[in-house]
């Protein structure tokens, strides 16, 4: 007889409580992992930005355009390496509800920028000559279950043809993939001059540029420099990281995120706060038993550790179930949200912090039992039967 | 059966004078059952909140006009020519000035948000002064109205209290253009007063939008039937404009944060049978601890129905005081909460967490359905055990 083998009948005594604790522990972790996996998958697009990507905006907002002569301009810029632009398109596909994410962009230029984005070789060549041609991103093409050659309809809700009609024809050229899995493809780009053209009111415009420069430390620099060109001008320019956009971004959605994400995590801990009561309770309910063992020559370091151990083992039943169901669910429901959550993953970071809460939330319930058994001494402990 | 009654009585007060016995465990059920009424709670208030005001900006006797399939008015735009047509839609109330109608367009400016210093978008909303007229709700705050013609604009009370730099006589300066704030309006708490408003041809003049405008809200007769502007739309090959109420063109807005009551309620859910578990373990220990007071109860002729009310009883009271504690707590800490996101029309919406009587109706019913599940199974356990085996257990 081990004392593994003491500390499982110990668990085990009560089935009900045993069921009923590690049920509650499982619920707090499952809630702990799916909020995690949601909090960091609408986090996602500012932690996937590269270092040394800037966006150019116009100051009024970023959904007032530019002038198209900005970008050369841009370009001439000491420590800028590659620039591109693109134009919002309010894509959608034959309902107005279902929308996809749809830019025109420059072709010359575009994966230049976005060099985390792969495609095969020599489709990105086809498509630059490609007017009407369109590249899509892998998630989306998924979604969508289109595949290269598809002619497919896309309509803008701002834009109108230049014939009438909002919808546009367009050939898929090819479908671009992510470097790792968790860069964004839920997109589809298309030839900005060929918007241009097309588009009812034409115009010399593009809604924002984006840049790298040679060296992310230049970027400060290069975005007062590019601000400081175009200041006093009729479109002022705001140069950001794109880590910085993206996050500004992210704020707009508001202290609603941030309400949500402490209202759940408040629940996460007293879920633990109430089942660990009870775990110290039940621990506390044998203290004749321990002075029992103790009798019968058992070391007081050596029923600490058991205790220790009693309640690490049942916190880690509990969580570790309640991580794996999260995961399930999450997967589960990263196939419904791709389209406006992309990124939604309980990845290895989340199952380290779950880890590590179970592991404390073991020690916590276990220790204060834990202590009193250690320093329990028989004779009061029998009188007290 | 009286005496059912009355044997009861006298359990349920037994128990619930026992309480402090089990102080920790009761404690516990107490709080696990406040914190999942609390939570439901803060995530419906939020939802209710943003779609009462939505839902309240718009009134069912204004078509409201956007070009087809934009889905919200940032994406529409809509032609001088073609706002001409539709004003001699029929069914448009007409005054002396002709249609009550009103052409509008909408900038999105940059604000900067009282809470976290951050920039948000923000509605600026070009109308003149029949388009001010057309809100019924609306009244100036401070100040006065802008004239038209000039840089002057009044802003919403939503938009004073949650972004700095509205305050009114302030200089509002947009790229390269500079506002003046000349007055505060409010809407009677809807969407509106989460918008900038000035006249509609300046701001054309100022963002070069020539003679165009996004949306158009027409004042219907009385009586009118929307369908006749949708055929007159229908029937005419310049125009491709939808045509809804202005009521349900916001109530469908308003559904944009109906995702949070969603989620609200899937999480409170989950949470639910999480302190349902720890609930059990209260009550199951409860039963336990009393097993020989039982015993001795049921030896002395109580019926098994006094045993088994008393017991679910306990935990009904439980479960109420936790969801008492739980209205309380999302009363003092959510309703009236101020707080403000992006809407349908990608600006910030302001607006205030609402916890209606209704909402906490249900937070009740949560805390008393846990109460419920949470004591029966142990009652069962309590009036099923034998008197004799309640002896023996209980040493």
């Amino acid at each position: 007889m081990n004392d593994f083998y003491l500390i499982v009948k110990n668990l085990t005594r009560k089935k009900m409580r045993l069921v009923l604790t590690s049920f509650a522990i499982f619920i707090a972790f499952l809630i702990f992992g799916s909020v995690m996996a949601l909090n960091n998958a609408l986090n996602s697009g500012v932690e996937m930005s590269a270092d040394n990507r800037l966006v150019v905006t116009n100051k009024i907002n970023f959904t007032q355009p530019l002038p198209i002569a900005y970008v050369s301009k841009v370009k001439s810029v000491e420590g800028v390496k590659d620039v591109t632009y693109a134009n919002w398109f309010g894509g959608y596909y034959q309902e107005p509800a279902n929308q996809v994410i749809t830019m025109a962009v420059d072709p010359d230029s575009y994966f230049d920028v976005y060099s985390e984005l792969i495609l095969e070789p020599g489709v990105k060549e086809r498509w630059q000559k490609h007017r009407t041609g369109i590249l899509v991103g892998e998630r989306m093409a998924q979604a969508k279950n289109w595949k290269v050659g598809d002619r497919i309809p896309v309509s803008s809700n701002i834009f109108s043809q230049k014939s009438g009609g909002h919808t546009w024809e367009f050939d898929i050229d090819g479908i671009f993939k992510g470097q790792d899995k968790q860069t964004d493809t839920n997109y589809m780009v298309f030839h900005h001059k060929y918007f241009m053209e097309t588009q009812a009111w034409g115009g010399d415009y593009v809604g924002w540029m984006i840049f790298t420069t040679t060296d992310s430390a230049l970027n400060e620099q290069v975005a007062k420099v590019v601000d400081e060109r175009f200041a006093n001008s009729a479109a002022e320019t705001e140069t950001k990281t794109e880590k910085a956009f993206n996050k500004a971004f992210i704020e707009q959605i508001g202290n609603i995120g941030l309400i949500i994400f402490a209202v759940v995590f408040m629940a996460f801990f007293i879920i633990l706060v109430v089942v660990g009561n009870t775990m110290v309770l039940a621990i506390r309910e044998r203290t004749g038993e321990i002075a029992v063992l103790k009798t019968l020559g058992f070391s007081s370091k050596r029923i600490f550790n058991m205790v220790l151990a009693e309640s690490c083992l049942l916190s880690f039943l509990g969580g570790v179930l309640g991580m794996l169901a999260a995961t399930i669910i999450v997967k589960g429901a990263s196939a419904e949200l791709a389209s406006f959550l992309p990124n939604l993953i309980l990845g290895q970071s989340v199952w380290l912090q779950g880890l590590a809460y179970m592991l404390l939330f073991g020690l916590i319930t276990g220790i204060i039992p834990a202590v009193s058994a250690l320093r329990l001494n028989i004779i009061t402990a029998f009188n007290r039967i | 059966m009286s005496s059912v009654f009355s044997q009861s009585a006298a359990v349920i007060s037994m128990n619930i004078r026992s309480l402090p016995r089990r102080l920790w465990m009761s404690l516990a059920m107490v709080l696990a059952s406040a914190v999942v009424v609390a939570i439901l709670l803060a995530f419906l208030a939020m939802a209710k909140g943003f779609e009462s005001t939505m839902q309240s900006a718009g009134a069912n006797d204004v078509a409201f006009i956007i070009r087809g399939g934009s889905a919200a008015e940032l994406n529409s735009v809509l032609g001088r020519d073609q706002v001409n047509l539709l004003e001699n839609a029929p069914g448009i109330a007409k005054d002396e000035q002709g249609p009550i109608v009103s052409a509008e367009l909408y900038v999105i400016v940059d604000g900067k948000k009282r809470s976290s210093g951050t920039k948000a978008n923000l509605p600026l909303r070009g109308l003149d002064l029949r388009g001010v007229n057309m809100r019924k709700n609306f009244a100036l705050e401070q100040g006065r109205m802008f004239t038209p013609g000039t840089n002057e604009v009044i802003v919403g009370a939503g938009v004073l209290r949650q972004f700095s730099g509205f305050d009114l006589g302030s200089e509002i300066r947009s790229g390269r253009n500079s506002w003046k704030v000349v007055g505060v309006f409010s809407t009677g708490g809807n969407v509106f007063e989460s918008e900038i408003w000035a006249d509609a041809k300046v701001v054309q003049n100022l963002y070069n939008r020539g003679s165009s405008y996004q949306s158009m809200r027409a004042q219907l007769e009385p009586n009118a039937d929307i369908q006749a502007i949708k055929d007159y739309v229908k029937n005419d090959p310049r125009l491709n404009q939808d045509v809804q109420t202005e009521a349900d063109y916001f109530s469908e807005q308003g559904k944009s944060l109906s995702y949070i009551a969603i989620f609200g309620r899937i999480i409170s859910t989950i949470m639910a049978l999480g302190a349902l578990a720890g609930a059990l373990n209260t009550m199951y220990t409860s039963v336990s601890d009393r097993a020989k007071e039982i015993a001795t109860l049921r030896a002395i002729g109580f019926s098994h129905m006094s045993a088994f009310i008393g017991t679910l009883a306990e935990a009904m009271v439980l479960a109420a005081l936790g969801g008492l504690f739980g209205v309380i707590a999302a009363y003092l800490f959510f309703d009236g909460m101020n707080a403000s996101t992006l809407g349908g029309s990608f600006t910030q919406v302001v607006f205030s967490f609402n916890l209606t009587t209704e909402l906490i109706t249900q937070g009740a019913i949560l805390a008393l359905i846990i109460g419920f599940f949470s004591g029966v199974f142990p009652a069962w356990r309590a009036a099923k055990t034998p008197v004799i085996v309640a002896f023996q257990s209980s040493h």
